[in-house]
């Protein structure tokens, strides 16, 4: 019975077609990012606005893991969709247009790290109340705002001890979750050597929490 | 909390582990108002950043390369019958006509010789 019904449905699909047709709404679609690369190309600057707005998200993302203050995270943000229009016609179109445009931002934001290499030093004496209660709280469940942004704070502390590309890396492999291959690809290091400076700078990290942290906890 | 699981939360590794973590978690991707807004009106302002300087270079560098190269061919066929036509050789033709000089010179001799020869006779 039932593979009379198989059949019957299999030739009724056959015949008269799949019951769920896909929708041809290709009218109302909106146009694509290579669609829109040529019309910019071809000097329809205006279609390069559904790009930023697109891709934006993604970029101040990134900016804001390499920058504390708002304003060098917009000026980030301003020159990678700058260069990223300035050098469009680079753009061969085989990869998607997002893994060229993160690849212009990441290069960007290690610029960024470059010129603005902090390689301070913190002490316990530096921390803020928030981030004395975060080490304080350690062990409890609270997902408080105001703990994640003590996290946040320490991390950026951690991270201002490290040299700017294994600042680079670890923001890339433990804050934007790259691999090793993909971290490899994008600073021309070796596999090997990323994995070296990553446990290089863990290593670093963890002696600065026991710097910043000296006796109370651990 | 027991006070094992406490204990290893204090392990460096872990509190670096518990910081990322809570640190990732963080939205981070919202955009300031009409940003976007903001980079089209640096584009529209200076439109000599949608140049690109290199694909010009390249593309004048093309333009120039084409007469460059006729000009070049045209010198080489010019100059090619020149170079393989028949050439006028001084170099072996100078002892050569040294050597006729010479003996149209010992002919000229002889001949004195001949004339002046009955003179004596006489």
């Amino acid at each position: 019975m039932n593979s009379a019904t198989d059949a019957l449905w299999v030739s009724v699909v056959f015949f008269v077609g799949s019951p769920v047709e896909p929708v041809n709404n290709s009218a109302v679609a909106e146009p694509t990012d290579k669609e829109l690369i040529a019309e910019v190309l071809n000097g329809h600057t205006a279609s390069f606005e559904p790009l930023v707005v697109k891709y934006q998200p993604r970029i101040f993302a990134l900016a804001r893991r390499y920058a504390r203050r708002e304003n060098e995270v917009e000026d980030i943000a301003q020159t990678v969709f700058l260069k990223a229009f300035s050098k469009l016609s680079s753009y061969k179109g085989t990869a998607p247009f997002e893994h060229w445009l993160m690849r212009t931002a990441t290069y960007t934001c290690y610029d960024f790290l470059r010129k603005h290499q902090r390689n301070r030093e913190w002490n316990a004496t530096d921390l803020s109340d928030e981030e004395n209660d975060w080490f304080e709280n350690l062990g409890e469940e609270s997902q408080a705002h105001t703990d994640r942004e003590a996290a946040r704070a320490l991390v950026d502390k951690l991270l201002d001890e490290l040299k700017p590309e294994d600042r680079h890396i670890i923001i890339l492999l433990e804050l934007e979750r790259k691999s090793i291959k993909e971290i490899a690809d994008l600073t021309g290091l070796s596999e090997s050597n990323v994995k070296v400076k990553a446990h290089r700078a863990r290593e670093k990290m963890r002696k600065s929490i026991n710097r910043l942290n000296p006796e109370k906890y651990l | 909390m027991k006070p094992s699981d406490k204990k290893n939360m204090r392990e460096s590794e872990d509190i670096l582990r518990k910081m990322l973590t809570e640190t990732r978690e963080i939205p981070v991707d919202h955009v300031p108002y009409a940003f976007e807004k903001r980079i089209m009106a640096h584009i529209e302002a200076a439109p000599q950043v949608a140049v690109n300087l290199w694909q010009q270079w390249s593309q004048a560098l093309w333009r120039t390369a084409v007469p460059c190269l006729a000009v070049m061919i045209l010198v080489a066929v010019l100059a090619r019958p020149e170079a393989t036509g028949p050439q006028p050789q001084p170099a072996p033709s100078a002892p050569l006509t040294a050597q006729t000089q010479s003996i149209d010179e010992e002919l000229e001799a002889i001949v004195m010789l001949a004339i002046e020869t009955p003179a004596l006779d006489r």
